[in-house]
């Protein structure tokens, strides 16, 4: 191609830019009359809200309560994002002001009204009892000395607890559906309370029980919530657009699309042999293991040079700066991971005054505890390096950081390079507690499509090899570049 | 002070804890002069070398090195140690880098000087310690006297005033102790000022121009070493020259 050529193609891409940009702007130029409110929703419980595979909302099925927002949004004009995080963490957003409205199955209960205002109710959520398909229990009077299961902190636990005098059973109590559904599949318990929309749709989507109950029980209202005395312009939308779904029949057509008809089915039988779940959800799979790599080597970098500050302040001929590093490697070494995340995404927001993005959150809690480890690897790497060596150093002249930096720290890092290569696996596995913030890292997304297919072993046994896999590539690399170091 | 002294050391004291190791020393070295301070392991000889250019801190007196006083806060102690060079009883060559690079880092690093600059001073220094081939070997491939060697032309690439030794051969095997003496006789010649801590009583005797012997953290006896070799006044340094003499 000559210069000609050249100047044509640039300038071809300076229009199709130039296009573009001004396509943007134009375009938000033209939303601008519509609104955009935060949602705190949760991620997936089925059937009110379904990830896809990407972890969003944005597919042919994503649950009840989004298709529900979906039509209330297009009818009453504004827009919407969503803030996808377990309910508690909505909770406390929508306390913080973070999210502007919470649509996440939240049931409205006397408690809740002392702090948030709700919208009108969508929704009617209550308790059924469900048992084995093949059982032939069908009434709880079936059930003395046997084992029911229910989840803990719903009112299917509060419904379990009252009855349990009168028909004298004993009471299991679990974090998830599924692994509690399959308590009930092989035998252990002999029934299950849970919300009806929950279990049926389960159920519709393959898992091996049936209903018993011929009514719902514990029937609460579920509806929207807004921080007290806020947003009323969002709550007046919300109300008008549920009144009109009511209505035009428009909701109840949502409803029995989850809870009665075949549409929302997710996938037959050939989807779930494990090489059918790999398949089916390969891109999901692959982007969170994307996610865990970035977290990992983004974390342990700023953990690298964290934990050097920590390191070099910890071996200081200045007892404040000794003791300042020793009371920072204890602290984030003593803190449960978790309790940091949550510190860091949910407590600090409320504190500084703006949001923190989730990404961000990840690596400063990567940072913080990964970095402590570090900073004790550090601190006993450049310790052990042989005392005659500062001294040689330093009766050359040389001051003390240009001997720390030219001198010791070069030996001390060779010296610590196993055990940073360690800190590194840990810091890899340690990214799925970031799960517990919503981070869509690999065990995160494991978790979500589990909610949807309900194939709990098979899932996490694909992640769990999924895991050996990389940290076994890790190894490798590391005893490669350990041994080119040492020659 | 007094400008006639390269070094002069007043009334030194220094404790580690409680245990008083020296307990006022005084000492003056005039340019040129090699001194040799000898006396039984314990005496408190190694401390009062490492004093000298405050890789210890004494509690209390003076050390003049080049009229500045080391242990005033305000002095650059820095500065002062480019004018001192020490070689350790065991080398402590820095094992991440090269001979060469061993002997080039001070002067690139503190001085300041350009590469080439460094790398030619260097040379020529390993060359007047018998190791220019040995330029681009590592520290570790070397024999114990060969490190030492390193290590004093390590020392002497900051174009120092004042070189301590802190038992440069005890630390070697018997046949690797001449070659370093050699060199450190060599430098005495060309007129270093030398403070020298040893066991070595035929190079004290041969090459010191003055004799120190260090007994319980004072100075038992001092002077010319054919007249402390011959005719020892106190009994601390009969005992000690007939324990070592007859070895």
């Amino acid at each position: 191609m000559g210069v000609r050529g050249k100047h044509r193609v640039l300038t071809a891409m300076m229009t199709f830019a130039f296009a573009l940009v001004a396509g943007l702007w134009f375009k938000t130029g033209t939303v601008h009359a519509e609104p955009t409110y935060t949602i705190g929703t949760n991620t997936t419980f089925a059937p009110f809200s379904i990830q896809d595979k990407n972890g969003g909302y944005s597919g042919k099925n994503p649950g009840m309560e989004i298709e529900i927002l979906r039509e209330i949004a297009k009818h009453e004009h504004f827009k919407y994002r969503f803030k996808i995080m377990s309910f508690n963490g909505d909770l406390q957003a929508l306390s913080n002001g973070q999210v502007d409205a919470v649509m996440a199955g939240m049931s409205v209960t006397d408690e809740r009204k002392q702090k948030f205002d709700f919208s009108t109710p969508y929704y009617n959520d209550g308790v059924v009892m469900a048992v084995a398909k093949d059982s032939n229990i069908t009434s709880m009077k079936q059930l003395r000395g046997k084992q029911v299961d229910a989840k803990s902190g719903t009112s299917a636990a509060i419904m379990a607890q009252k009855y349990q005098k009168k028909y004298g059973y004993k009471i299991k109590y679990f974090e998830s559906s599924n692994t509690m559904y399959n308590d009930v599949k092989i035998g252990q318990a002999a029934a299950v309370f849970d919300d009806e929309p929950v279990l049926r749709y389960s159920i519709k989507n393959g898992v091996p029980l049936k209903v018993v109950s011929k009514k719902a029980e514990y029937t609460t209202p579920v509806a929207i919530g807004f921080k007290k005395g806020q947003n009323q312009e969002l709550q007046r939308k919300m109300n008008n657009g549920i009144a009109w779904l009511k209505k035009t029949g428009r909701m109840q057509k949502i409803i029995d699309k989850y809870t009665k008809s075949n549409a929302t089915h997710v996938d037959d039988a050939s989807k779930r042999t494990i090489w059918g779940l790999i398949k089916s959800n390969s891109h999901a799979l692959l982007k969170g293991l994307q996610e865990t790599i970035i977290l990992a080597v983004v974390g342990i970098f700023a953990a690298l040079i964290f934990g050097t500050i920590l390191g070099v302040l910890g071996i200081a001929q200045n007892k404040f700066l000794n003791g300042l590093s020793t009371v920072i490697i204890y602290i984030f070494r003593g803190l449960p991971m978790m309790v940091l995340a949550f510190f860091i995404y949910i407590g600090m927001p409320s504190v500084i005054g703006h949001k923190i993005p989730l990404f961000t959150a990840g690596i400063l809690t990567l940072m913080l505890d990964e970095g402590a480890y570090v900073g004790a690897i550090v601190k006993g790497g450049f310790n052990s390096v042989d005392k005659g060596q500062w001294e040689a150093a330093r009766s050359l002249g040389m001051p003390y950081y240009k001997a720390l930096r030219k001198v010791i720290a070069p030996q001390g890092f060779k010296l610590m390079v196993p055990s940073l290569v360690n800190q590194f696996i840990i810091t890899l596995k340690d990214t799925s507690i970031l799960s517990a913030i919503g981070v869509m890292e690999l065990t995160e997304t494991g978790t979500v499509i589990i909610a949807r297919n309900m194939e709990g072993f098979k899932m996490w046994l694909i992640i769990g090899v999924m895991y050996i896999i990389i940290v076994t590539l890790l190894t490798w690399l590391s005893n490669y570049v350990q041994k080119k170091m040492s020659n | 002070m007094d400008s006639r002294y390269k070094v002069q050391v007043k009334d030194l004291h220094k404790s580690f804890g409680s245990n008083e190791v020296l307990k006022g020393i005084n000492l003056d070295v005039e340019p040129s002069e090699v001194v040799c301070m000898i006396g039984p392991s314990g005496s408190g000889k190694s401390t009062f070398l490492r004093c000298i250019n405050k890789l210890e801190e004494p509690q209390s007196g003076h050390v003049y090195v080049d009229g500045y006083d080391l242990l005033d806060p305000k002095v650059n102690v820095d500065k002062v140690r480019e004018n001192i060079g020490m070689v350790f009883q065991h080398f402590n060559l820095f094992p991440n880098m090269n001979v060469i690079e061993n002997v080039m880092l001070a002067p690139v690093e503190v001085k300041g000087e350009s590469k080439e600059e460094a790398e030619a001073t260097a040379l020529k220094l390993l060359d007047q310690v018998g190791l220019k081939e040995k330029a681009h070997a590592n520290p570790t491939q070397l024999s114990g006297g060969q490190q030492q060697r390193v290590a004093i032309a390590r020392a002497l690439a900051m174009h120092p005033d004042v070189m301590l030794f802190d038992e440069p051969t005890s630390a070697l095997d018997p046949e690797m102790v001449g070659d370093v003496l050699e060199v450190m006789r060599n430098l005495a010649q060309q007129g270093m000022t030398m403070i020298v801590v040893t066991h070595e009583m035929g190079f004290a005797k041969q090459v010191a121009d003055w004799l120190v012997f260090f007994h319980e953290g004072v100075i038992r006896e001092q002077g010319e070493p054919e007249d402390v070799f011959a005719h020892p006044q106190h009994e601390d340094t009969k005992n000690f020259l007939n324990k070592v003499l007859q070895a």
